[in-house]
């Protein structure tokens, strides 16, 4: 069951409620609950539900990509997860969905500086992180939702143009959970995580105020958000090159069926992709792990 | 579309490796399929070439008998043998193929699940965006094409899935 929303948060919700669009209706917190993703999940899967924000005090079962935990203390962080519907963009609403990850680095990126003004570096796709530290991560998870009536009538006549294979119903949605996770206060991490994790407070040196962050968050999610849905997809793809120094220039490898490949980055394309300068080829990278040397 | 269209689709369709290819043009829809693990004994016996699978005339006499022409080029057995049995779950987007949602929990489905259609069948990794694909189709599943962690293209396919 949810609890109510503890007083500093309800307060600088209020306050801010005029810059967060869509975002914020409803607003659902737990003090404990396994994991903010699986009840933004539970509920994009019920229904329509764009906007919805899930945030707890504490995760005990916080989930980072492929099972890796997201070390999830009460009190100090933030853990929260947005049900949005970038599909429902004006124009390439696939490309829109392809780039919400990195579009929430940016976001979260421009609202710890806006609220600390720490310079966060983003790592493809949408890592956060500080002189290599990670500070924040973000999981995305993409679920079929059906549509409320009302929100059938924006679906366009094109809809039934999808490739067969990837045929939706037409009372469907893609649907996106977003969730994400900053270190905001002193940490006790476990000795695994002390060398490549930490938080605001061990950057700035100062305590930070999380509800005041979570609001900033949530505007600025907002704001990144009404971009993908207006097709402004250079001024996200400029933000985030401009964020993430590594994506030129860097050294990396990954593993492909083929072996360990290694290369140097060239930045991103427009879809989000990560492109690598193998020999006298660019390799253009969409999923699995990297490693920046 | 005249038969010199239509050669230009099957072109198309073999220049480009689609598994799959279906369009609807001015009261004619036409659906070419490739072979599907040699379930359809005929289309297996084609090799590669497209098997066109249940075109749908829907009245007008030239559509008619362009969709019988178009299956007496490529096929010339029985077409409908594959569309009937099984169905195939291709990927709508490049990324890496996951049987789990995580490592180590049970898989979505095996080889030999009932599954129900909505139900999710795999888990798709792109730009960090965990895709769910869902089953289209109420059935079971008689293949799965791809191991897990392996990355798969466009219209790769996945599953098939024997329909209900």
């Amino acid at each position: 069951m949810p609890d109510p929303l503890p007083r500093e948060f309800a307060e600088a919700l209020e306050s801010s409620r005029h810059r967060l669009g869509r975002l914020g209706s409803p607003v659902v917190f737990f003090s404990t609950i396994e994991s903010t993703n699986d009840i933004a999940s539970a509920s994009a899967r019920a229904g329509d539900c764009e906007g919805a924000v899930v945030i707890a005090d504490r995760q005990t079962a916080g989930r980072g990509r492929r099972g890796h935990a997201w070390f999830s203390p009460a009190g100090s962080g933030l853990y929260v997860s947005i049900v949005l519907t970038p599909a429902r963009a004006r124009v390439e609403g696939d490309r829109a969905t392809t780039l919400l990850p990195l579009a929430a680095g940016v976001a979260l990126a421009e609202a710890i500086d806006r609220m600390t003004a720490l310079r966060v570096d983003i790592k493809w796709p949408n890592d956060l992180l500080v002189a290599r530290r990670k500070l924040g991560g973000i999981l995305a998870e993409a679920v079929s939702a059906p549509l409320a009536p009302a929100a059938c009538e924006k679906l366009e006549p094109e809809a039934k143009l999808t490739p067969t294979g990837a045929a939706r119903e037409l009372n469907t949605v893609d649907t996106v959970v977003v969730g994400y996770g900053i270190n905001v206060g002193p940490m006790a991490y476990p000795p695994e995580l002390s060398d490549r994790a930490t938080s605001l407070a061990l950057e700035l040196k100062r305590p930070v105020a999380r509800a005041q962050l979570w609001v900033e968050t949530l505007a600025a999610m907002s704001r990144r958000y009404e971009d993908l849905l207006e097709g402004r997809f250079d001024a996200i793809l400029d933000a985030w090159r401009e964020r993430a120094p590594a994506s030129r220039g860097a050294c990396v490898t990954w593993n492909t069926p083929e072996g360990l490949q290694a290369g140097v980055t060239e930045g991103i394309d427009s879809r989000g992709a990560l492109l690598v300068r193998v020999g006298d080829c660019t390799e253009r990278i969409v999923a699995g792990e990297i490693n920046w040397l | 579309m005249d038969l010199d269209q239509l050669k230009q689709i099957l072109d198309l369709v073999r220049d480009y490796g689609l598994s799959e290819f279906e369009i609807d043009h001015e009261g004619l829809r036409l659906k070419v399929r490739k072979d599907v693990a040699g379930v359809a004994p005929a289309a297996s016996a084609a090799g590669s070439a497209p098997a066109i699978v249940a075109p749908l005339p829907t009245g007008s006499a030239s559509a008619g008998s362009l969709a019988a022409a178009v299956q007496g080029t490529a096929e010339p057995t029985k077409p409908g043998d594959a569309e009937i049995e099984l169905e195939v779950v291709k990927s709508p987007i490049v990324g890496t193929f996951y049987r789990s949602p995580e490592p180590g929990a049970p898989s979505f489905v095996d080889v030999g699940s009932t599954v129900k259609k909505g139900q999710v069948l795999c888990i798709i990794e792109a730009m960090k965006l965990m895709n769910e694909i869902d089953s289209e189709y109420d059935g079971e599943i008689v293949n799965i094409y791809v191991e897990n962690g392996q990355p798969v293209q466009y219209g790769e396919r996945l599953f098939a899935i024997r329909m209900r």
